[in-house]
């Protein structure tokens, strides 16, 4: 019988409406974490897939000696596709010329990922046994031969590479890539023992499969073997896509906190309305068992429609969102279990915890209430209503982000959140406590509904303002996020690397580039050098220092050095002053931090047999993403003005830009004429991982306009909610006032401006507690610089007022324009 | 209990309804008569005192035991109808039966309907009906589980004079029919003398001004009964 029962009220609210605010809001819950996750995980996907071509493939481990073979089992047996290469510097020679070369030696399924790209197109292909492909530098070095020799064995040149895609981004690259197959390794007879060859192990595979690599596979790692995904590798993109994915989880979640808010105050709504059910069904006899079995099946229909529907707007979502991403990952469809699982519980649990105090007052209703309208049954409990509801947003939380640090976050700033809003909100209605109760005027009317309605008002300000408050929040993130990102790759992003510039070249470049009309960035000269000493302390390498021998570890590597006057551009100084003196160095953070240098720390450098000492005067940041020549350390010109050196530089260069400046030539053309005007400066075109670059930040904007899109969703339903939370009370008054002559004007004008006044109160709270959690957000989490938004400050409240006076006189219109008679009847 | 301390309603209250009487309770607001309805109808528990209920003392019940008498012994017409108003008129009428697990609920809550002249209103809901229509509805609800004994508060109280007189006319013919016990609260003398028997609601006492009549009226023919109603 009660389900019987359950069905028919279910079926009769429904289609008479009274359940569209709880099944949207549960729906809206459901579609944003089961269409947030799907997508979310597909733009994940999309985005690593981007930047895992830098590295041609998901995971590399590098590692001086060859792996461990069960490694490369554990690989097999997760089902993880994976390639050995090979790297190590070698001579070639072509007739009487020879050059330093990088031999990269690739098997079979190299690149895991990524395409080479030759001068004559991409290919799929390799180098066939005999042949190599060699980097375009190389061909201009050598005067294009058809032959080289390596080794004991001669090799044909069979094709031009314009990009390998691991070739990663590093201008200083001074010796060019030759690329040839790894079986032909041995025969060239230059790998002895004890030679120094670098094996790069690529990996490729399912993200699950990958996870469980990565937890079994890094233990079984030595020190000098180094683990390396796109994030972690010096990607330009590593920064970006962290920010990104920090940004996509706490605005979904965020999200999913206003979607469950906005069911919270649904369900309390719910449970009112039917307070007068349940007190008749008691008076004619019903027990408590049947009541409480007819409204849990009520329930948990309400909470399968809700369910359904976001389900089917969540897969909705995917697929419109689809529309707009490039074919390749709109081809890729992530696994459906995981958001189904996700929208099935979050309708779940949202629906039956926040759902649960309400129900218990609305079961404990007593029949009497038949007879005396006022009784409400249960008065207390609402810690345990504010328990449940932040514990089920924590549950979703964590089952959504599977971080419980996140969660607990999220949590507690939404519980501060509430807990100041309501402070403040209460504050704020007292203060115009002193108004007199004159109902002539709308404003004063306004004022004293305000007033009267304190408490009531207190907790919709609440709900008003925390919407207002995520929404601006994440509307200031995803914008400070986009404008950091534009900054970095801005339309003139360098996309040409000029290296290899000889001094008496710098002059007749510079010439060249003006009546080009290029603008290019400073020239750099780069001089090659080796940091020997840290305060007279002899340093050693890596490797030394897994052979046994004590002592500091410094940089194997030569560097590159270069002297300017001022501090380069982008660049920032986060301790110490730039260099004063010419014995003073400024040395990049992160490389500081590893060789564990502090200010006034002497190092020494050996530059052509020379060697000399400066003092550490300043540590920099440097924005590694910008694509503009960065050095790690600086000196003064005099300091290395002795040493021989070649200068770098950089520009942007596109046909657009030619013929604006009135150039018949294309881009192509002009760089030829400076290849054959320069023949010995290198020439590196990074315009395709530019390219690449801006279409994984234009994938990630879009999913940032997504969720910001739902979080608007979800503010807008909150709002809603909140209107609607406070009709009944509102209508009792109206009827009264009606009843004694105030007219319609008066009425409709005084709940405008209350409703208007209740907005703009919560606006300047929302944008007060909006620029205190962007504060902090932006220093804590996301690295980003701190501002005011002054606008904000009047658009605001004045948005508040509108939206809220808006969304309250639609709501109230029939309530406005009822005669008094039929008012009071319903009232 | 109020902040002013404690504050007696009812006190030194004895009345005896026997089955098939009709009696109503007058007073001024605030007297206390939908109080006592509410003690009569189990709704509500006396702090001292005892009522019996077909025989059944209601002291000893706890709210489970309560809802089970009214379930099968009670029922119900309110001032404000307390229709359930997402449900039809039909569907109205077959909840208490549905609740009771009467079989042919359906059958039973359109031939009740049809008693009370709204056969062809089965599917409206109580918004699209008349304030008159709607209580009719609630006779019919009242009476589909043919109860022991019908409570009414202010059965005419929402309703014009015309209305008021249908509802009342319906409301004694059906009570007399179906041999049910009438408790009804009113402000309404006219309505008050239909009943057989008229006690007086005063600051918290109870009395019967026609007491000896009504008891004479009471204990001669029925014919003159049916005619006092």
């Amino acid at each position: 019988m009660e389900l019987q029962l359950a069905w028919r009220l279910f079926k009769r609210e429904l289609m008479q409406g009274q359940l569209l605010l709880i099944v949207l809001a549960i729906t809206l819950a459901v579609l944003s974490v089961s269409g947030l996750a799907r997508v979310s995980e597909r733009l994940q996907v999309a985005i690593n897939g981007e930047a895992a071509n830098f590295i041609a493939a998901d995971r590399i481990i590098d590692s001086p000696v060859e792996l461990d073979t069960n490694v490369l089992e554990l690989a097999e047996s997760l089902d993880i596709a994976h390639v050995t290469n090979m790297t190590f510097n070698s001579m070639v020679y072509a007739g009487d010329n020879f050059q330093l070369v990088t031999i990269k030696a690739v098997a079979d399924g190299y690149p895991l990922r990524g395409e080479i790209e030759l001068s004559s197109g991409v290919t799929q292909a390799l180098p066939k046994t005999g042949e190599a492909w060699y980097e375009n530098r190389l061909g201009g070095l050598l005067g294009y031969p058809t032959t080289l020799e390596l080794g004991n064995t001669e090799l044909n040149l069979s094709a031009e590479i314009s990009r390998l895609p691991d070739a990663g981004f590093n201008p200083f690259a001074s010796s060019p890539v030759l690329l040839m197959r790894l079986d032909d390794v041995a025969t060239t007879g230059i790998i002895q023992p004890g030679s120094r060859v670098n094996y790069i192990y690529q990996f490729a595979g399912e993200a699950a499969a990958l996870t469980e690599f990565e937890t079994q596979a890094k233990p079984l790692l030595n020190n000098s073997q180094r683990w390396t995904d796109v994030q972690s590798g010096d990607s330009p993109i590593a920064s970006a896509v962290k920010r990104a994915e920090r940004f996509l989880l706490l605005a979904s979640l965020l999200g999913i906190a206003l979607a469950c808010a906005a069911i919270g105050i649904a369900a309390q709504r719910y449970c009112q309305r039917h307070y007068d059910v349940v007190a008749m069904l008691k008076t004619f006899g019903a027990s408590s068992k049947q009541i409480r079995t007819l409204f849990g099946i009520h329930l948990m229909l309400v909470t399968l429609v809700g369910i359904v529907l976001g389900l089917i707007g969540g897969l909705l979502l995917d697929l419109g969102i689809n529309q707009f991403l490039p074919a390749e990952i709109a081809a890729y469809s992530p696994p459906y279990s995981r958001p189904l699982l996700l929208g099935v519980s979050t309708g779940l649990i949202s629906a039956f915890m926040f759902s649960a105090y309400p129900l218990m007052r609305l079961l404990a209703i007593p029949p009497l209430r038949v007879l005396q309208r006022q009784l409400e049954g249960l008065q207390f409990g609402m810690w345990l209503h504010l328990l449940l509801s932040l514990c089920a947003m924590a549950l979703l939380g964590y089952l959504y982000s599977r971080s419980i640090a996140l969660t607990m976050t999220v949590v507690l700033a939404v519980l501060l959140l509430g807990v100041l809003l309501s402070i403040l909100g209460f504050a704020m209605i007292r203060l115009g406590h002193s108004v007199g109760m004159k109902t002539t005027n709308p404003l004063q009317l306004a004022l004293a509904g305000l007033r009267r309605r304190a408490r009531q008002n207190a907790v919709q300000l609440v709900g008003f303002s925390s919407a207002l408050v995520l929404l601006l929040t994440i509307l200031a993130l995803r914008q400070d996020l986009l404008n950091e990102w534009q900054k970095q790759l801005p339309e003139d992003a360098p996309n040409y690397f000029l290296v290899n510039i000889a001094p008496e070249d710098t002059k007749p470049l510079n010439d060249f580039l003006d009546s080009n009309k290029i603008i290019a960035t400073d020239i750099y000269p780069v001089i090659r050098g080796r940091l020997t000493h840290i305060n007279d302390e002899e340093l050693i390498s890596r490797r030394e220092e897994k052979d046994g021998i004590e002592g500091r570890v410094g940089i194997s590597r030569e560097l590159n050095l270069t002297y300017r006057e001022t501090l380069p551009p982008n660049n920032e100084i986060t301790s110490g002053t730039f260099n004063q003196a010419d014995d003073e160095v400024s040395v990049e953070a992160e490389v500081a931090e590893r060789l564990g240098l502090s200010l006034n720390d002497t190092m020494t450098f050996n530059i052509d047999n020379q060697s000399f000492s400066v003092k550490v005067t300043s540590f920099r940041q440097v924005q590694w993403e910008t694509l503009q020549p960065n050095f790690f350390m600086i000196f003064k010109p005099k300091a290395l003005e002795p040493f021989s050196y070649t200068s770098m530089a950089s520009f942007h260069l596109n046909d657009e830009d030619l013929k604006a400046n009135g150039s018949d030539l294309t881009a192509n053309a002009v760089v030829l004429q400076l290849i054959q005007q320069f023949p010995t400066i290198s020439v590196i075109d990074v315009g395709a991982m530019v390219g690449q670059l801006r279409q994984i930040i234009e994938q990630v904007s879009l999913s940032l306009s997504l969720v910001l899109a739902l979080v608007l969703l979800a503010s807008a339903l909150v709002l809603i909610a909140q209107t609607e939370a406070g009709m009944a009370t509102r209508q009792r008054e109206l009827a009264v006032l009606r009843t004694f002559g105030a007219s319609g004007w008066l009425l409709r004008s005084a709940t405008g401006l209350e409703f208007a006044l209740l907005g703009a109160i919560a606006g300047i709270l929302a944008v007060i507690v909006a620029e205190f959690a962007l504060y902090m957000l932006k220093t804590q989490v996301f690295e980003l610089v701190v501002y005011m938004h002054w606008p904000w400050w009047g658009i605001s409240p004045l948005a508040g007022a509108a939206v809220v006076a808006f969304l309250g006189m639609w709501r109230c219109r029939q309530l406005l324009n009822q005669s008094c008679s039929d008012l009071l009847k319903a009232g | 209990m109020t902040q002013e301390g404690e504050l007696t309603i009812l006190n030194g209250i004895y009345m005896d309804v026997k089955q098939g009487d009709s009696i109503a309770i007058l007073g001024p607001s605030g007297s206390g008569k939908s109080t006592l309805l509410g003690l009569l109808a189990a709704l509500d528990t006396p702090t001292s005192g005892e009522i019996l209920l077909d025989g059944q003392a209601l002291s000893g019940l706890n709210e489970e035991q309560k809802a089970a008498l009214r379930k099968q012994k009670v029922s119900f017409i309110f001032q404000s109808f307390m229709l359930v108003d997402t449900l039809t008129a039909l569907e109205n009428v077959m909840l208490p039966a549905e609740l009771a697990g009467v079989a042919n609920a359906r059958e039973k809550a359109e031939n009740m309907l049809e008693r009370v002249g709204l056969s062809h209103r089965l599917t409206h809901l109580p918004k699209q009906l008349s304030g008159g229509e709607q209580q009719r509805v609630a006779i019919a609800r009242a009476f589909i589980c043919e109860p022991k004994v019908l409570f009414a508060d202010e059965p005419t109280g929402n309703l014009d004079s015309a209305n008021g007189d249908k509802i009342a006319d319906m409301l004694f013919a059906l009570n007399q029919e179906s041999d049910t016990t009438l408790v009804l609260v009113t402000h309404d003398l006219e309505l008050a003398k239909r009943c057989k028997r008229q006690l007086v609601m005063d600051n918290g006492h109870l009395s019967e001004p026609n007491a000896e009549q009504s008891t004479t009226e009471h204990n001669t023919t029925k014919a003159a009964n049916e005619e006092a109603c």
